[in-house]
């Protein structure tokens, strides 16, 4: 399935798509980064963002994640307009963007960091007591079902943890707090074979619970088993959407690059 | 303060099983932050009385614990400041212009003791919340910021005491509250309030919300504002707290000698962090323990007395404490406890 800019990419889906682009147009000053894009995620479905340096994936995944307003067009999530003015207002209609390096507080125990920005707390008067032992218990809980087997006690600082670890850890926490669409950026890049086995499996264990994920990754042989969709910028634009078993590894990269290429030439 | 973040760290290094170990056994064994200084406290003691016989005396027990529970008030409001990223230069100054407000007050001009602290302890808030909004509403370090509020208060302290001492004579109903002696003890209750405050902020730091979002701010403020921390709030609140506790730890002070003096409270910022250091709390914030913060001052002030009663010049002291300084922030950097804490 191929569709020329302008139409939604995905539109074979039925239902409410998660979030939803409708024409969007973004420039930085004179420069013009996204050329009316559209594009939707629906529930229990993983999107892949590709493309080279430059192609706009960053800038849209930004768009989609409350941190950079479009210059033009429509935003829409779970079939409703939205517009946000910070990644707050993103994160408080169910939107967690989870970033290899951002996401999480080293220093931390797994339990705090699980429940940061929204602790379970009993209220004597002003005071906010935290509920340890119920933090403790539903952290663990929530990673054991994740099957993170390396972590041992839910006191471990995250520093303790694997690059990988922390972005199960973190998606984990945006599944368990019943966000509706994952952000990941390049959530494989400078990891270990079994690390990025492990993110990926965060990532279908998202899909299970019906999150819609949306992730920029670089390594084609790692998108291509999870994705459901491939979408391909270049230059800002969407050039291509590529669905589930449409082409192979060998073919994909192929067609990335061609692209560059005549891009590039 | 934004924390130098090694960039030499790959992801996944953890699952080496030495690097892990390593890091377990920083963890696992000296993760009860408190015990490294508490050994080494009970290894100055050791150190001291076996060196002279005058050390369990208690003209000492008065003088360590004076001395301890001084700074170690002014260092408990320090660490929860320290621990949520930033730093307070101006506390040994409002460690001497609190006194020195509630001593004009009730002293000179008698005003109601009970009211004049309390005026005294809102203007040393208010110095707090100047330091808390400059730094967070301009976005400079509060070391600057800090800095200025030092001098500001050294030229106040100056123009408000101008050379004399404020003596005050008949101790009152407040000044013993705040320093009278414990009935047949060596003991006087500035020693008392430290342990009731830092127990407080301990409470405070572990077990409320607050304290989780303390942690989070001074750790990796992009990812705690991202979780709907209010880190600024938060840097702001622990800028009042650190300032009100340096106004009170300064009044027990003056209720405990009876007198204030524009030189009283001098080095005290500085002796606040290091006792704070020395305690385990990080330089670049994140992490840190009340307790620690309290056995750091007692080795302060255990190594000042202890010095001067095995006959070294008593200039030595701060000589001495910059090198143990120095050597506790590698030591806990080459174990790793705060150094590759920041990867």
């Amino acid at each position: 399935m191929s569709t020329g800019p302008g139409a939604v990419a995905g539109s074979a889906h039925d239902g409410e798509p998660v979030f939803e682009l409708r024409g969007i147009s973004h420039r930085y000053g004179r420069n013009q980064v996204i050329f009316d894009v559209s594009m939707a995620v629906w529930p229990g479905e993983v999107v892949a963002l590709v493309g080279d340096n430059g192609a706009g994936k960053s800038t849209l995944l930004k768009i989609f994640a409350g941190y950079q307003r479009p210059t033009s067009g429509i935003l829409r999530f779970m079939g409703r307009e939205v517009s946000f003015a910070t990644p707050a207002d993103a994160r408080g209609i169910g939107i967690e963007a989870v970033y290899q390096d951002l996401a999480i507080v080293d220093q931390m125990s797994l339990w705090r960091n699980f429940f940061l920005g929204k602790e379970m707390v009993r209220r004597f008067g002003p005071l906010h007591v935290l509920e340890r032992r119920r933090m403790r218990e539903a952290a663990g809980n929530a990673l054991a079902q994740l099957g993170l087997t390396r972590i041992r006690s839910v006191e471990e600082p995250v520093w303790t943890l694997s690059g990988g670890e922390r972005q199960s850890v973190a998606i984990t926490r945006a599944i368990h707090f019943g966000a509706r669409l994952l952000l990941l950026d390049e959530p494989t890049a400078a990891l270990s074979v079994r690390e990025t086995r492990n993110v990926i499996a965060s990532i279908e264990r998202a899909r299970e619970h019906k999150l819609g994920v949306l992730y920029i990754d670089h390594n084609m042989s790692h998108v291509l088993p999870v994705a459901d969709r491939i979408v391909l910028l270049e230059l800002g634009r969407v050039v291509r959407t590529i669905d589930r078993g449409e082409v192979g590894l060998v073919e994909l990269q192929d067609l990335i690059a061609r692209r560059d290429n005549r891009a590039d030439g | 303060m934004s924390p130098q973040r090694s960039a030499n760290r790959t992801p996944g290094a953890a699952s080496l099983p030495a690097d892990r170990v390593r890091r377990l056994l920083a963890e696992g064994i000296l993760g009860i932050r408190e015990l490294a200084p508490g050994l080494g406290l009970i290894a100055v003691i050791l150190f001291f009385s076996l060196q002279t016989a005058h050390f369990w005396s208690p003209q000492t027990m008065t003088a360590i614990s004076s001395i301890a529970s001084t700074i170690g008030i002014v260092a408990v409001g320090v660490t929860m400041l320290m621990i949520s990223g930033e730093f307070d230069l101006s506390v040994g100054q409002n460690f001497a212009f609190t006194p020195i407000i509630w001593a004009l007050l009730f002293v000179t001009n008698g005003i109601n003791e009970w009211l004049a602290l309390i005026v005294a302890l809102m203007l040393s808030c208010c110095v707090g919340i100047i330091n808390g909004f400059v730094t967070t509403l301009f976005g400079i370090p509060s070391f600057i910021t800090t800095l200025g509020m030092f001098f500001v208060l050294e030229g106040l302290n100056n123009l408000l005491i101008s050379g004399h001492q404020l003596i005050m004579f008949d101790p009152s109903a407040a000044m013993s509250l705040l320093g009278a002696r414990i009935t047949d003890t060596p003991f006087y209750m500035p020693v008392v309030w430290l342990f009731v405050i830092a127990g407080i902020f301990w409470f405070v730091l572990s077990h409320l919300r607050y304290g989780n979002w303390t942690l989070a701010t001074g750790g990796r403020a992009g990812p705690a504002k991202a979780m709907g921390v209010p880190t600024a709030r938060v840097k702001r609140t622990n800028f009042v707290l650190s300032a009100f506790l340096a106004g009170l730890s300064g009044c027990m002070q003056f209720a405990y000698i009876r007198g204030v003096t524009q030189a009283q409270g001098q080095n005290y910022e500085l002796l606040a962090i290091t006792a704070a250091v020395l305690g385990g709390t990080s330089l670049f914030g994140g992490t840190g323990t009340i307790w620690g913060s309290v056995i750091g001052a007692f080795l302060l002030a255990t190594i000042e007395i202890g010095l001067v009663l095995i006959g070294v010049p008593g200039s030595f002291y701060v000589t001495f404490i910059g090198v143990i300084l120095v050597i506790v922030v590698i030591a806990n950097v080459r174990l790793g406890r705060f150094g590759s804490s920041q990867a």
